[in-house]
């Protein structure tokens, strides 16, 4: 099966066109079209076998409408149906409030980011996922035989999508993406350890070994659990980037968008200027990364896109906007001046645009420690690979309360064994205010949020509390 | 490419069909000859509205219509899959499908089992829940209004700094064709209306959700004491303004209804799920028929609980759904099964196959899960024999690993229980646990058991779900 069909980008453009030249006609001077296309190949393997193979496609168009300051919104799947669509969002604007001194991004030149797209992916067949699967099934039982893929698989697509505008926004582009994630389980002797490990990325991946490897090590590390006599204290906790990644993706990009800051719903709402972290660690949103997961030129309301140091040197410097919360938040008076940091984003065609982070960078100015130089850190504390739960923390506030059965016992800078399970909790603000070591390699993980987190191994001294069964 | 037939206002209704079923059933009828052993073809017309108000100011209104489709085909022993919304090109795609499959099981080991399908009665019918109120009919100031009384009554504190409410309703039509001969279509709706009120005291910030809703239309939402929804959930917020973290450690816990939900969804639900126990990735496996709970223990997952969140009449399979009980006082009677896994470990189906849309591939999923009621009148008779123990409210979500069999879960909110009686408010609590061992140190329930406020929930595909059951006391747990 082919992945991008000939002409798939200039269709989409084409159906971009029809539904602004229907706005036009119906006497509507300001709108948006947004259209996404994706194509993929997918092979599932569940209980050390591949399940099934799947591909297809799917998409559609959003319509966003400006009326006086006033937005409706629709989307829908069929070019032919755009007038009952457009009239759908034209009533819906006359009945929302305005907001003076929105109007849509004007077109502005987008200077593109490079490594986004590679043919070689697209040149992808089923028949070749499914020889990399069985190599990934096969990688798994060379490197421990009683080792299994009890679930995941490998995936590529191509993503159309494209922008057009009353305002002149005119553009489009393809992306490719390639993704392998595998769950490998190793149950013996009545115990059944098993980890998670997924690795993407926007061109072709020749080799899973580094992930394979790494589900298999640690569904190895935390066999035989030993009893460790604490209970409840606050503890040093050297998180993966794995680990970390899930509850920092849950608290961290909700925090720094513009309109939480200034409607007081952030931690760090009312201390722009001011120390928020330790004084080492910045934090840096950049959707200009090249090959970067997040990344392109133009953010999803077509402004284009920028680096945006947020927290530096420990300061609270920037925040996240898109045009419309940026305009509603001034009207409102809550800002004096906001405009859009190219941080506008969808959840697809569905979805107006909001204010989010696109691939987000935690760093230090300190030299970065290698796993092992991290582990000697820690005195009394433990090393947790994944939590579960990351989803139910809470972002407003910053506190969470996890469980990890991924999680090791670490005295005098030694693992001495796995620990069974563990209820580790804190305030994930808190936690990052002082005593914060960063590791060498930035590996980047998804997000519940939005965006793709960009983070190394954390060591967290301070806040965290871990309570082992 | 983007090509598909809309739901436009000629199509608002129960009887309109946008598969071609005659040239599809030729279409299946060839695929079978040549090689497939099943073949099927589902379709998803969704019409949808969902709006948010923020400070009683319309955020957004969204108007949306989605239609989807997915083939299947099994061929020696192995499926092939296509999913798109290209609904012209169902025909084309058959074959290449049927190849999809066919490399698939090429590269399978002789040692690998096939995959084959339990019988199921082969049905040629039309199955609509009506709603007594189409939703597809509510106007935006009549969602407005509703959302509006919600934010009013979840507002108007010097602490509560921001107030959002949400609403989103759903008319889902499916269609499904089958080289078996079934041929059968179906509609429901489900309504949801939500809020989440932000307080904030100095540098504390908090925040609650709250939300309602289930299978059915405007009627549903207009059954709801509104008012009372967004006052409990304001009170809530200032509460845990003023809340202490919670103790850790091993002690009993009471959770209410929404966390009762929560608890069996995670704890007992998931492993049940029988794709995931013939993967070799359920603590459950090879336990159906062991006692795996205490005597008071009975739950059962039901589909047809008509108004909960995860009801629907007929699965993604095109079997007409069932209750399933999963334990009965203490035992494990039943996994849910779609039809491979019900061949695979030889049971009758129970139509437990769920898709998220028509874009996706049926799993073995939950729909409305709860634990039947117990003995104890309420909840003052549960805390009384307590001398310390946590009371959790509300859910903020769970998780498990089936595999290893532990779980966790978040409370909205909680208390302190102290010598009977419960005291201090609380925040911050999860509860987690292996579900071997918790399950059997439930000792107490209430006799009234009902399904809680509605959920989602994820396998790599997301569906809505109710969960519920009475409060429930567990001797032992851990709580963070």
């Amino acid at each position: 099966m082919i992945l991008l069909p000939d002409g798939a980008l200039e269709r989409l453009q084409a159906g971009c066109k029809t539904i602004g030249d229907r706005c036009n006609a119906l006497g509507i001077n300001s709108w948006e079209v947004v259209a996404t296309q994706s194509y993929g190949h997918q092979i599932d393997i569940e209980g050390g076998k591949i399940s099934l193979a799947a591909g297809g496609g799917e998409g559609g168009f959003g319509i966003r409408i400006l009326d006086d300051g006033k937005f409706g919104f629709a989307y829908l799947v069929d070019v032919n149906s755009a007038d009952t669509a457009i009239k759908s969002a034209l009533s819906i604007a006359r009945m929302s409030p305005s907001v003076p001194g929105f109007v849509l991004p004007s077109a502005q030149s987008a200077q593109q980011v490079s490594d986004l797209y590679d043919s070689s992916v697209v040149d992808m067949s089923s028949e070749d996922l499914l020889i990399q699967a069985d190599d990934i099934i096969s990688e798994v039982a060379s490197l421990d035989k009683r080792a299994v893929v009890t679930g995941g698989g490998i995936g590529v697509s191509a993503n159309a999508s494209a922008i057009f505008s009353s305002e002149g926004v005119d553009a489009a582009g393809v992306t490719t993406s390639h993704g392998v994630g595998v769950q490998v389980s190793i149950d013996e002797g009545g115990q059944l350890t098993s980890s998670w490990q997924s690795k993407s990325s926007r061109s072709k991946i020749t080799q899973a070994n580094e992930c394979v490897a790494r589900a298999v090590q640690w569904a190895n590390l935390t066999r035989d659990p030993i009893k460790v006599e604490t209970s409840g204290n606050d503890s040093v906790v050297m998180m993966t980037s794995e680990g970390f990644s899930p509850l920092f993706s849950v608290v961290v990009p909700n925090a720094i968008r513009g309109e939480k800051l200034v409607r007081e719903e952030s931690f760090w709402s009312g201390h722009m200027g001011n120390n928020v972290i330790a004084s080492d660690l910045s934090l840096v949103d950049n959707a200009r990364v090249p090959g970067g997961r997040s990344s392109g030129a133009r953010d999803d309301e077509g402004v284009p896109t920028r680096k945006n140091s947020l927290i530096e040197q420990g300061r609270l410097v920037g925040s996240l906007w898109s045009t419309r919360d940026a305009a509603q938040q001034i009207a409102e008076g809550r800002i004096d001046i906001a405009t859009s940091t190219g941080s506008a984003i969808r959840s697809g065609h569905q979805s107006p645009p909001v204010s989010g982070c696109s691939n987000l960078f935690l760093t230090s100015s300190q030299k970065g420690h290698s796993y092992e130089e991290m582990l000697e850190m820690i005195e009394d504390g433990y090393i947790v690979n994944s939590v579960m739960g990351a989803h139910t923390a809470n972002p407003t506030s910053g506190d969470f309360s996890v469980t990890t059965s991924s999680i090791l016992r670490v005295e005098g800078g030694e693992v001495i064994g796995a620990v069974k399970q563990a209820g580790l909790s804190g305030n994930l603000a808190n936690a990052l205010k002082d005593g914060v070591t960063l590791g060498d390699e930035v590996r980047p993980q998804g997000s519940y949020s939005s965006g793709s987190m960009y983070l190394p191994n954390v060591l967290l001294r301070n806040g965290l509390r871990v309570n082992p069964v | 490419m983007v090509i598909a037939k809309s739901p436009d206002s000629d199509t608002v209704g129960f009887t309109h069909r946008y598969l071609d079923v005659d040239k599809l059933n030729k279409s299946l009828d060839k695929v079978t000859k040549d090689g497939a052993a099943y073949a099927e073809v589902r379709l998803v017309a969704y019409t949808d509205y969902s709006a948010t108000i923020r400070d009683g100011k319309l955020e957004r209104a969204i108007p949306g219509q989605e239609i989807g489709a997915t083939i299947r085909v099994l061929a020696d022993g192995a499926w092939g899959v296509h999913s798109t919304t290209d609904i012209a090109s169902l025909e084309q795609q058959m074959n290449p499908t049927l190849k999809l499959a066919q490399s698939v099981a090429a590269r399978r080991s002789s040692k690998d089992r096939p995959i084959s399908l339990a019988e199921v009665p082969i049905i040629e019918d039309s199955l609509h829940w009506k709603p007594k109120k189409d939703v597809r009919n509510t106007e935006l100031s009549e969602r407005l209004e509703l959302l509006n009384l919600l934010s009013d009554s979840a507002s108007g504190h010097d602490n509560v700094v921001s107030v959002t409410c949400g609403w989103h309703d759903e008319h889902i039509h499916t269609e499904f064709l089958s080289s078996e001969g079934m041929n059968r279509t179906w509609s429901f709706q489900r309504s949801l209306i939500n809020g989440m009120v932000t307080a904030r005291d100095g540098g504390d910030v908090v925040s609650y959700r709250t939300r309602f809703g289930g299978e059915g239309g405007l009627e549903l939402i207009e059954s709801c004491d509104i008012n009372q929804l967004g006052v409990d959930a304001k009170t809530s917020a200032l509460r845990l303004l003023k809340a202490q973290r919670a103790p850790s450690g091993k002690m009993p816990l009471i959770a209410d209804r929404d966390l009762t939900g929560v608890y069996i969804h995670e704890a007992l639900g998931h492993p049940c799920e029988a794709d995931l126990v013939a993967a070799g990735d359920s603590c459950l496996d090879g336990k159906l028929g062991h006692k795996i709970g205490s005597d008071i223990v009975t739950v059962i997952d039901d589909p047809t609980i008509r108004g909960g969140y995860g009801a629907h009449p007929i699965d993604d399979e095109g079997l007409d759904t069932t209750e399933k009980c999963l334990i009965k006082n203490g035992i494990l009677t039943e996994y849910l099964n779609h039809r491979e896994t019900a061949a695979h470990f030889d049971l009758k189906p129970n139509a437990g196959a769920r898709a998220q849309d028509g874009l996706h591939h049926p799993l073995v999923r939950m729909s409305n899960t709860l634990i039947h009621g117990g003995t104890h009148a309420d909840l003052d008779e549960l805390v009384e024999d307590l001398d310390y123990g946590v009371y959790a409210c509300g859910s903020r979500g769970g998780q498990v690993d089936t595999g290893r069999g532990s779980f966790q879960f978040a409370a909205q909110e909680a208390w302190l229980i102290e010598n009977g009686e419960i005291t201090k408010p609380l925040k911050d609590v999860s509860v987690s646990g292996l579900t071997l061992q918790i399950l059997k140190n439930v000792d107490g329930l209430t006799r009234e058991s009902k399904l809680a406020a509605p959920g989602f929930c994820g396998k790599g595909q997301t569906v809505p779900v109710g969960d519920g059951g009475p409060i429930m006391r567990i001797s032992e747990a851990l709580v963070g």
